[in-house]
């Protein structure tokens, strides 16, 4: 077998953290790879637009492409369609695969693991239909590539993501039906958002909170997607309150319906690593053990960006530079001062905006209970292998809860996806004890307007 | 209602030619195979190999391979992570049994 290719560092992953920690690092003249899977770097966030798209139609983030030339200008190998799929036997080297499916050995002093997040997916029946997709993906057609994901399009899930989605779909002339929130953010309504002065990240939230009103895009609040209906692709989708999903409300024609719950963290690559994992309290998420630096429990291995736990591609560009300091540090680098301050104070700030975010928006374990009880046993539950609920519920009675059990009897996550997809759901399925989705106080219905003001208190500088 | 601006600008979009099923489909050069299937109002990517039930790109970021098509004789080809070629020859399993 070949000799590993050397390097001081590597990094898996080129989204808004990979890249800005790679950018760094390769400045203080460290010798950096970013691998990534996918045609072009820029992670899910800066996901590029087809060129002729972007001459035609104009680049939807600019400021990713001036960050990628960057990282290029700072003399980063990058390896785009690269595909890291193990770990050696050493527990170092990356086992990677070029775009012509070659095998590629790649080793670094340090590595650093920016895999990003997946959506939260959560099942219905029919939710296997063409034309029932996450809203990632209805954002990627719009952004990346012009193409709307249908004519007539409902939106449905939970999170702030869904608000850019719907506005995307809006620029390409598509009529959105409505957006189904499973929880209650937005108090009394959507436009609570645009009513107060508040930090420049909330700007950016108001501010598609504006368009969808004046597009008069219904928001159902308190409202899940019981069941999508067609034969070949999805041609209605029936909603109701998340808390009588036996009682539908409103069924609407659609020929697109784009589903999710947030995002989780992909962690598995710092799993394979042998990186410490922990379930996180608020999530119900595998997530790496971390110092606030993104060191992990084995010290020349760092996690940074969305797979170190979700927080948003400004916060996940912050830990890529902590990161790349602190291996600086070790390097015998002296980052300024200011560097270093500047850097704490953005941390701080992003973490309130994101308690903020976390406070309107139901958290997964949450989810988890509000969910549960509107899957029927008919569902199909794993994509891949085609289960239904009622099987993983059968089994996972039989195993006391014991969800990797569950999982060996069914097959329910083993297919190819492995459990990507239905993962979230399988665990809220079978494990039917509280304590292991740890419980947290409903948050309290004040208005939006009172959060945003406290989170804006001794703002933005 | 907005049809106008992005009627306009189309037309001034390099366009490419694949092959979908046989049948030629004109496409914005550079797009993802997986759009330009959507676009071409094609939603049945694949069967699956359980159920038999048409499936369609669902994650569009190289997770779920509900989007696997065959490309050029290659099976098992994400097309959302696929950028279009011109001349390329796919095969989706939704070009009706037996095609
Ligand atoms: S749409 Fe999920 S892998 Fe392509």
């Amino acid at each position: 077998m070949s000799l590993p290719e050397e390097r001081d560092v590597v990094i898996v992953g080129g989204g808004p953290a990979g890249l800005a920690a790679a950018r760094r690092l390769a400045a203080a003249g460290l010798s950096v790879t970013v691998v990534d899977e996918q045609p072009e770097l820029g992670g899910q966030y800066f996901r590029r637009p087809a060129p002729e798209v972007a001459r035609v139609w104009g680049d939807h983030r600019p400021e990713g492409r001036r960050l990628i030339d960057a990282v290029r200008a700072a003399g980063v190998e990058c390896r785009t369609g690269h595909l890291v799929w193990g770990v050696d036997d050493d527990g170092r080297t990356l086992l990677v695969s070029d775009p012509a499916e070659r095998p590629v050995r790649l080793r670094g002093r340090y590595l650093i693991v920016a895999t990003g997040a997946y959506e939260r997916p959560f099942p219905f029946p029919g939710w296997q239909l063409p034309g029932v997709t996450t809203p990632g993906f209805a954002q990627h057609l719009a952004a990346a590539d012009h193409t709307p994901v249908g004519e007539r399009v409902v939106l449905a899930g939970s999170g702030p993501f869904l608000l850019p989605v719907a506005c995307s779909l809006l620029a390409l002339g598509v009529t959105v039906a409505g957006i189904a929130e499973a929880g209650r953010p937005y108090r009394p309504s959507l436009r609570a958002l645009g009513a107060v002065r508040h930090p420049a990240r909330l700007r950016e939230l108001a501010g598609y909170a504006a368009r969808l009103a004046r597009a008069r895009v219904p928001i159902w609040q308190d409202t899940v997607v019981v069941r999508a209906d067609g034969r070949d692709r999805v041609t209605s989708v029936t909603l109701a309150a998340a808390s009588a999903p036996a009682r539908p409300v409103r069924t609407v024609a659609v020929d697109a319906l784009c589903v999710g719950y947030g995002f989780r963290p992909q962690a598995d690559l710092a799993r394979m690593l042998g990186c410490a994992v922990r379930t996180d309290p608020a999530t119900g998420d595998a997530t790496p053990v971390l110092t606030p630096s993104g060191r992990s429990s084995r010290a020349d291995v760092y996690v940074i960006g969305e797979a170190a736990g979700i927080g948003g591609a400004p916060t996940a560009a912050v830990r890529g530079l902590s990161a790349a300091l602190d291996i600086l540090g070790r390097e015998g680098h002296r980052p300024r001062a200011g560097e270093l301050r500047g850097l704490a104070a953005d941390g701080r700030r992003l973490e309130r905006f994101k308690s903020l975010t976390d406070a309107l928006y139901p958290t997964p374990a949450d989810l988890a209970r509000l969910l549960r009880p509107t899957l029927p046993d008919t569902a199909t539950l794993c994509r891949c292998e085609a289960i239904t609920a009622g099987e993983v519920r059968r089994t996972a009675g039989t195993a006391a809860g014991d969800v990797n059990a569950t999982k060996a009897w069914t097959r329910a996550g083993m297919g190819p996806c492995q459990g990507r997809e239905c993962g979230f759901a399988v665990s809220a399925v079978a494990r039917t004890s509280s304590d292991v989705f740890p419980s947290r106080l409903p948050v309290r219905p004040v208005a939006v307007a009172t959060l945003l003001e406290m989170a804006g208190e001794g703002g933005p500088a | 209602m907005s049809a106008e601006a992005p009627v306009t600008a189309a037309s001034r979009a390099r366009t490419v030619t694949i092959e979908v099923n046989g049948r030629p489909v004109s496409v914005v050069e550079g797009v993802s195979l997986a759009a330009a299937l959507v676009g071409d109002r094609t939603w049945t990517f694949r069967r699956n190999p359980v159920s038999e039930e048409p499936r369609g790109p669902f994650c569009g970021m190289g997770v779920c391979l509900e989007c696997e098509v065959m490309v050029d004789g290659r099976p098992g080809v994400r097309a959302c992570l696929t950028p279009v070629r011109p001349g390329m020859s796919v095969r989706t399993a939704g070009a009706g049994e037996g095609s």
